[in-house]
């Protein structure tokens, strides 16, 4: 028993997506075979979807949809999982210079889980606010594989990772929807609702998955000369 | 002849492979007004902090509404709508991949839904964007 | 601090263009800058028995027409530089070479992130296309970004 969920991925709700939640669910469905996902966490930027209800849509395809944030703050993006009506009253979560630690302190006091995104990421990822700036406290776990992410980010992530003993997840940061699910998270525990992944990110087990298909060599193209 | 009846999703649009040469950057940006250094000149380009000369984002959205247009052919359909993100500077020169997905298929207006991207050699997303295309009534 | 911008300018048209003449060249032109050569865009034989019955401008062309030169008169700039992040585009009918364009255009939206680049303001303005007929033929959502 295990669960494989996308824990990072932007719908149409998110100004840079251009993804029906539909949409993602269908191509987890036609793609399933190399990528085995069994769920998906919408991260919107800045804001939590309340009035969001994806029950039909996960009756129709078999895929859990969950909802978080993905907010921004004096450390970089986070990603916020098991928002409630009190974490939105306490934070503006459009507002982009949050303070990461109070945010961190204070979402898990109100029952959720804080987990930093693409921490390689230049200006808004951990790795280089650690340059200049003490680690923050009560971190439990950093996505350390991300879809977007460039050459070497998730290799600084790691590092990162390795050298504060963080847990590790994964996430596509998806804005297409032919790359939802590319990266994931592996849990040993069946997960079936926010309140499970919340106590599964603090305490469980699992592991970032990385889907994504090996690049072979591109040679160098023929130039397209104006006529 | 591409039918709306024959697409399915996952589809792929591409992939084309193409370079885009600095004179045809420069032609681009003169012929239509966006004749700034950053379009037309290395050095120019790097007084913006700029790697160097950069295609205009037009010129990208254009690559990729022919990646569409060619692909749709002699069907009939037509481009509705073209939506497209700069997430990061695309260079004359180098070697590039347009490629695209049908993610979706409404058979109740006959449209698709594509996903539409331009990528480096080391799989860097440049350009992304989504593309809908309006197929004709069944005859 | 959010950024700061005046609210009465959203969906306040600042400006409708000057009409712009499409001739024949100016297309051809835009298919040689874009290594375009589809027929229907191309080769006036072949357009005509396509199903515009006539040469007609590739999608992209729309986007090619611009503000004018007090734009940013009436669109706030904010920091260093500027860049364009995007744009969505709906195409509603073809341009044909002889019609004459004009664009209405309005702030739609502004907001501010981080990201990569460091801390941006993207400035979304729309625009109208409508040709000599008053038909509309695109709507056009430009971002411009800002690093601020």
């Amino acid at each position: 028993m295990s669960t494989v969920i996308d824990l990072h991925c932007h719908s149409e709700a998110s100004e840079d997506s251009r993804a029906p939640v539909e949409a993602y669910l269908n191509w987890i469905q036609l793609r399933h075979a190399e990528r085995p996902v069994n769920g998906i966490v919408l991260t919107e930027h800045r804001q939590f979807n309340r009035a969001a209800d994806y029950r039909t849509l996960e009756d129709k395809f078999g895929v859990m949809v969950l909802r978080a944030s993905e907010v921004e703050t004096n450390y970089g993006h986070m990603l916020v999982y098991g928002v409630n009506e009190d974490m939105l009253v306490r934070f503006d979560f459009a507002n982009i210079r949050l303070d990461a630690q109070t945010l961190i302190n204070e979402i898990d006091r109100m029952g959720g889980v804080v987990v930093p995104c693409h921490p390689g990421r230049p200006n808004i990822g951990l790795c280089e606010h650690y340059e200049s700036k003490p680690p923050l406290e009560n971190v439990i776990a950093v996505e350390m594989l991300n879809g977007g992410s460039r050459k070497g980010e998730d290799e600084r992530s790691e590092e990162l990772i390795k050298r504060h003993g963080y847990a590790a997840t994964g996430g596509s940061d998806s804005h297409l929807v032919s790359l939802i699910g590319l990266c994931a998270t592996r849990f040993v525990a069946d997960i079936k609702t926010i309140d499970d992944l919340v106590r599964e990110l603090r305490d469980g087990q699992y592991e970032p998955a990385d889907f994504r298909p090996r690049r072979h060599p591109v040679h160098r193209a023929v130039a397209v000369e104006a006529k | 002849m591409k039918k709306f009846e024959d697409l399915h999703i996952g589809d792929t649009l591409g992939p084309l492979q193409l370079s885009v040469s600095r004179d045809q950057t420069r032609a681009y940006a003169r012929a239509f007004l966006l004749d700034a250094p950053r379009f037309t000149d290395d050095e120019g380009a790097r007084k913006e902090g700029l790697p160097g000369m950069i295609l205009p984002g037009n010129l990208s959205l254009s690559l990729l509404t022919k990646l569409v247009t060619d692909w749709i052919g002699e069907s009939g359909a037509k481009l509705m709508r073209l939506g497209t993100t700069y997430r990061q500077p695309v260079q004359p020169d180098e070697t590039l991949t347009l490629q695209g997905f049908v993610t979706n298929a409404n058979a109740a207006d006959r449209s698709a839904e594509i996903d539409v991207w331009i990528e480096t050699a080391e799989a860097d997303r440049l350009v992304i964007g989504t593309a809908t295309v309006q197929f004709p009534a069944a005859k | 601090m959010a950024v700061n911008f005046d609210p009465a300018i959203i969906n306040k048209v600042f400006e409708i263009t000057e009409p712009v003449q499409v001739s024949a060249e100016r297309i051809r032109k835009f298919c040689e800058v874009t290594s375009e050569t589809n027929p229907l865009f191309t080769d006036e034989e072949a357009a005509k028995n396509g199903p515009y019955g006539g040469i007609v401008a590739p999608p992209a062309f729309a986007v090619t027409f611009r503000n004018g030169r007090h734009f940013f008169t009436h669109v706030p700039r904010y920091g260093h530089g500027g860049f364009d992040a995007g744009k969505d585009v709906e195409f509603v009918s073809p341009i044909r070479p002889g019609d004459e364009i004009t664009l209405s255009s309005h702030v739609k939206e502004i907001y501010e992130k981080t990201g990569r680049s460091g801390t941006m303001v993207f400035v979304v303005v729309r625009s109208t296309l409508k040709n000599q007929r008053n038909e509309t033929v695109a709507h056009l959502d430009h971002r411009f970004m800002s690093r601020t």
